[in-house]
C-alpha cells in the first residue's frame, strides 16, 4: 500500500514530464503495441469473416509455418538474404563514416551562415521521395538521351545500357542512398558535438593538441556513445531494406535482380498479385525477429567490451 | 509495484482503443425486402474524386429515397490507390455496402473465394430481375465461380479483341497498305519506311509481343490455355513455338530501332496527342477509332490481331460487389438493380445534372458542358450498364447496337468460367511471380534475344515449382470441366 502510494506521488511529482511524453507513449501503444496481435496472422490461412477482423482473424485456419515457406523455398532465397544483409552492413559502415565526418566538418566552419546552407544543401534530398530520385538518377543513366552515356559519346566511347548491366549497381546504389540520407544522419552527431564542453578543447590547445588531434581525442570519444546506440539500432532493422530505393531507383529492371533484389522487394512482387496477407505478415516477422536477436547480440557484445556504452 | 501499476495502465488504454474501434450503431434490423426503415448504402467506386460528386449525389440520393428509401454515399478512390486502399478496408473488416471490383483492381475471385463479397445468385433473382433481362448472359454466366455469382458486371463489350491502331497521317503521307497486316511479324516493311523517312518517330509505341492464350492469373505468370487445338491442357506459354518465333520478330525490330532502346524498363505512357509513333496495340469496342481520334486530334485506323474472344478478363472487366460485412445485401442489391435498369439514375451519375454537366439537343443527345470535364469527369465504364448512357451528337447513333453485335460475335474461350483458385500453390506463385517479373518484361518488349532468355527463363521457372502449380491447376480444371 506504502509503495503504491509511493508510486501515486512518483506520478504526480512527474506530472510534467509525464504529459510530455504521454503523446509519443500514446502513439507507441496503438501503432506498435496492440498491432503485434496481429502477428498471429502470419501462422493462419486468412480469410475474411463478416464480422469484422477479429473474427476474420480467429475463423481462419491455423497453417504453421507455411506462409514463411515462400521465403526460403526457391535459389533467389540466398540472393535476397545477401544483398538485403550485404548492403545494409555497407549502408551502416559507410553511412556511419559519412555522418560523422561531415557533422564533424561542419561543426569546424568557421563561417556559421556558410555552415547552415551547407547543411540544409545536404538535408534536402532527405525529403525527396524516391519516385523523384528515380527520375534523377534516370536522368543520368538513360540510354539515349542519359548524361552519362552522351559524356561517354564526346569521347567516342560506345554507350552503356546501365539498366542491363547489374555490375555497375552496387555502386550507384550505395552512392544514391548516402547522398540521400547522410544530411540527415549527421543532424543528429552535430547537435551531439556542439554539446561538448568547450573546454576540453581549450584544455587540448593548451597541451598543443592540433585540429586533427582535436577531434581524435576529443569529438570522437566525446560522442562513441552515440555512434554506439545509434549503429546498434541500425542493426536492427538489417534485415528490412529500403523498398523505394531497390524497386523505384533501379526502374524494376529484371536483368538487375541479382545485384538489386532484396527481402522487400522480393515479397512485394511475389505478392502484388493475390494480396496474400498472411504470408506479407510472415515476412514482416521473420525480418523483425531476426533484426531483435541481432540487436541483443550487438549489445552483448557491446557490453563485453565497454558495459558504459551498452544500449541495456 | 512499480511495474503492475505502469501495466494496468497499459491495459486500460489498451481497452479504451479496442472499445473506441469496435464501436458501431448498427441499427440494422431492417431485414429482407421491405423499404419502410430509410438505410445509408456505403458505395466504393474506382476513379479520381471529383469536385461535384456532393452535388449530384444530392440529386441521386432524392431519386434513390423515392424509389427504394435509400441514401448512397459514393466514395471514390483514385485508380493508383484503389486497390491497396480496399485491401485494407476489407481485410480490415470495415463495414461498406458495395464495392467496385474486377480482374486488374481489387480483384474479383481473389475476394470472393476469400469470402469478401457476398454469393448474388439468390439476391439477384429476388431484387435484380429487370437488370438481369438487359446484361448480356455471357456476363453473368461466364463471371461465375462454381456456380455462384459474386458481383454484378457492368455491361458493355463482352468480347477481348487486339487490334494494331496506326497513325493515320503518317499511313497516308508514305502511301503504305494496311490491308496485308494481320499479325506483328507483317508489321516489317512498314516500320522499315518510317524508320527511314520519320527521324522523329519511334516507329513503334512500346507494347508487349501478342500472344494467342488465354492466361491462368496474371498475364507475366507462364499458366495459359490455348484457344484452339488441344484446349484442355494447361501449358506453359513460354515454351510454345509461336512464343519464340513472336518474341524472336520483336527482338528484331528492337535490334533494328523500331522500338525505343529503354523499352523494358521504361513506363513511358505514349500520350496519343503526341504523335511520335506509327503503330500500337490496343483492345477494341465498337467505333473505337472514333474515340481515339477524337482524342488524339488526328486520325487514328485500326487492324485487328485476332477475333474478338469472351475471357475471364473480359466478363469480370468491371463488377460492383456487395461486401461481406453489408448490414443491408438486400438493399444493396436493389440499389443495384436501378442503377442497372433505370435511364435516368445511370445517366445522372455518369453524365451529371442536366444544364449544369450537359445539355441535352432535341434528337436525344447530349453535348459536354465545361463543367463535365472539369468537375464530374466520371469514369463510365466502372458505374454500370453502358447501353442505357445517353449518346453524345457526334456518337454513332447505332453505337449500342454496334456493341451488341459485337458481343453476339465474340467466341468464348474454352475456359470461360474456370478460376483457379491459387491458395493451394501460394507458395510457389510468389516464387514464380519473382521469376516472371525479373523476365518477362524485357522479353515481351523485345529488348533481350528470345534464344538466350527464353530458355534460362523456362530454366528458372521449372526450378521455382511450375510443375506443381500446373499440376494444381490442371487437377481442378479437370474437375471443373466435369462439372460442366
Amino acid at each position: 500500500m506504502k509503495k503504491l502510494k509511493q508510486f501515486g506521488k512518483n506520478l504526480y511529482d512527474n506530472r510534467i514530464w509525464l504529459l510530455m511524453i504521454l503523446p509519443g507513449f500514446i502513439w507507441l501503444i496503438v501503432m506498435k503495441y496492440i498491432p503485434m496481435f496481429g502477428q498471429i496472422i502470419a501462422f493462419k490461412d486468412f480469410r475474411f469473416h463478416p464480422d469484422g477482423f477479429f473474427a476474420s482473424v480467429f475463423h481462419s485456419e491455423w497453417v504453421g509455418l507455411e506462409n514463411f515457406q515462400f521465403l526460403f523455398s526457391t535459389n533467389d532465397a540466398f540472393i535476397i538474404t545477401r544483398n538485403t544483409l550485404l548492403y545494409n552492413i555497407v549502408f551502416i559502415v559507410v553511412g556511419l563514416i559519412l555522418a560523422v565526418a561531415v557533422a564533424i566538418i561542419l561543426s569546424e566552419l568557421t563561417k556559421q551562415k556558410l555552415a547552415k546552407v551547407y547543411q540544409t544543401g545536404m538535408l534536402f534530398p532527405h525529403f525527396l521521395s524516391w519516385v523523384v530520385v528515380s527520375y534523377f538518377v534516370f536522368a543520368f543513366l538513360s540510354m539515349d538521351k542519359g548524361l552519362f552515356n552522351n559524356v561517354l559519346g564526346f569521347f567516342n566511347i560506345d554507350p552503356v545500357a546501365w539498366y542491363n548491366e547489374p555490375d555497375y549497381w552496387p555502386y550507384f546504389i550505395t552512392v544514391i542512398s548516402q547522398w540521400k540520407g547522410v544530411g540527415f544522419s549527421s543532424i543528429v552527431y552535430l547537435a551531439a558535438i556542439v554539446g561538448i564542453d568547450r573546454t576540453h578543447y581549450e584544455a587540448a590547445m593548451i597541451d598543443g593538441a592540433n585540429k586533427w588531434q582535436q577531434i581524435r581525442h576529443v569529438t570522437i570519444p566525446m560522442i562513441m556513445p552515440l555512434i554506439v546506440i545509434l549503429t546498434i539500432l541500425n542493426i536492427g532493422s538489417i534485415f528490412s531494406a529500403d523498398f523505394g530505393l531497390f524497386y523505384q531507383i533501379p526502374r524494376d529492371s529484371g536483368p538487375l535482380y541479382s545485384v538489386t533484389n532484396v527481402i522487400d522487394t522480393y515479397v512485394y512482387r511475389g505478392l502484388m498479385t493475390m494480396g496474400d496477407i498472411g504470408m506479407s505478415t510472415a515476412a514482416g516477422l521473420y525480418q523483425a525477429t531476426v533484426g531483435f536477436v541481432l540487436i541483443l547480440l550487438t549489445n552483448y557484445i557491446v557490453r563485453k567490451i565497454d558495459e558504459e556504452n551498452a544500449l541495456f | 509495484m512499480k511495474k503492475i501499476g505502469l501495466l494496468s495502465l497499459v491495459f486500460m488504454m489498451f481497452a479504451g482503443v479496442l472499445a473506441a474501434c469496435s464501436s458501431d450503431d448498427s441499427s440494422a434490423d431492417s431485414s429482407g425486402d421491405s423499404t419502410d426503415d430509410h438505410v445509408t448504402l456505403v458505395w466504393y467506386l474506382i476513379g479520381t474524386p471529383q469536385q461535384d460528386t456532393e452535388m449530384v449525389m444530392e440529386e441521386v440520393n432524392k431519386y434513390t429515397k423515392e424509389k427504394i428509401n435509400t441514401s448512397i454515399d459514393l466514395k471514390l478512390l483514385d485508380w493508383g490507390e484503389f486497390g491497396d486502399r480496399m485491401q485494407v478496408i476489407t481485410t480490415s473488416g470495415e463495414e461498406y455496402d458495395i464495392a467496385f471490383s474486377s480482374s486488374w483492381a481489387n480483384n474479383y475471385s481473389l475476394n470472393a473465394r476469400r469470402g469478401a463479397f457476398v454469393g448474388l445468385n439468390d439476391l439477384m433473382d429476388e431484387y435484380g430481375k429487370e437488370m438481369k433481362e438487359l446484361i448480356d448472359p455471357a456476363f453473368l454466366e461466364g463471371a461465375q465461380i462454381d456456380g455462384e455469382l459474386y458481383a454484378v458486371p457492368t455491361n458493355k463489350e463482352v468480347g477481348q479483341q487486339a487490334v494494331l491502331s496506326f497513325n493515320n497521317e503518317l499511313v497516308e503521307k508514305h502511301g503504305l497498305d494496311l490491308s496485308t497486316v494481320n499479325s506483328i511479324e507483317d508489321l516489317e516493311p512498314l516500320l522499315a519506311v518510317i524508320k527511314e523517312n520519320e527521324p522523329g518517330v519511334t516507329p513503334i509505341a512500346t507494347f508487349d509481343a501478342h500472344l494467342p492464350f488465354d492466361s491462368v492469373l496474371q498475364g507475366e505468370l507462364p499458366f495459359a490455355f490455348r484457344l484452339d487445338g488441344n484446349t484442355d491442357e494447361v501449358i506453359n506459354k513460354y515454351e510454345e513455338d509461336i512464343t519464340m518465333e513472336t518474341l524472336k520478330t520483336m527482338h528484331e525490330y528492337y535490334k533494328k530501332g523500331y522500338i525505343a532502346q529503354d523499352a523494358a524498363t521504361s513506363t513511358d505512357s505514349w500520350p496519343l496527342e503526341t504523335p511520335n509513333w506509327f503503330v500500337r496495340k490496343e483492345l477494341y469496342q465498337p467505333y473505337a477509332e472514333s474515340v481515339w481520334s477524337r482524342s488524339a486530334g488526328y486520325e487514328i485506323v485500326t487492324r485487328p490481331l485476332e477475333e474478338p474472344h469472351i475471357f475471364n478478363g473480359s466478363v469480370t472487366g468491371s463488377m460492383q460487389a456487395i461486401s461481406a460485412t453489408s448490414k443491408h445485401p438486400e438493399r444493396a442489391m436493389m440499389f443495384l438493380n436501378l442503377l442497372n435498369s433505370d435511364p435516368y439514375l445511370r445517366n445522372l451519375l455518369d453524365k451529371g445534372i442536366e444544364g449544369t454537366h450537359y445539355e441535352e439537343n432535341e434528337d436525344g443527345t447530349i453535348k459536354h458542358l465545361p463543367a463535365r470535364i472539369d468537375n464530374f469527369n466520371m469514369p463510365s465504364f466502372a458505374i454500370g450498364n453502358q447501353f442505357l448512357l445517353k449518346l453524345y451528337e457526334d456518337d454513332p447513333e447505332d453505337k449500342w447496337e454496334a456493341f451488341e453485335e459485337f458481343n453476339a460475335n465474340s467466341t468464348p474461350s474454352p475456359v470461360l468460367g474456370f478460376y483457379f483458385d491459387s491458395n493451394p500453390v501460394r507458395t510457389e506463385i510468389a516464387a514464380l511471380s519473382n521469376v516472371a517479373s525479373e523476365f518477362s518484361p524485357a522479353l515481351l518488349k523485345g529488348a533481350v534475344d528470345p534464344e538466350e532468355y527464353l530458355p534460362a527463363f523456362n530454366k528458372k521457372l521449372e526450378e521455382a515449382g511450375m510443375q506443381k502449380v500446373m499440376d494444381e491447376i490442371q487437377k481442378q480444371y479437370d474437375e471443373w470441366k466435369e462439372n460442366q
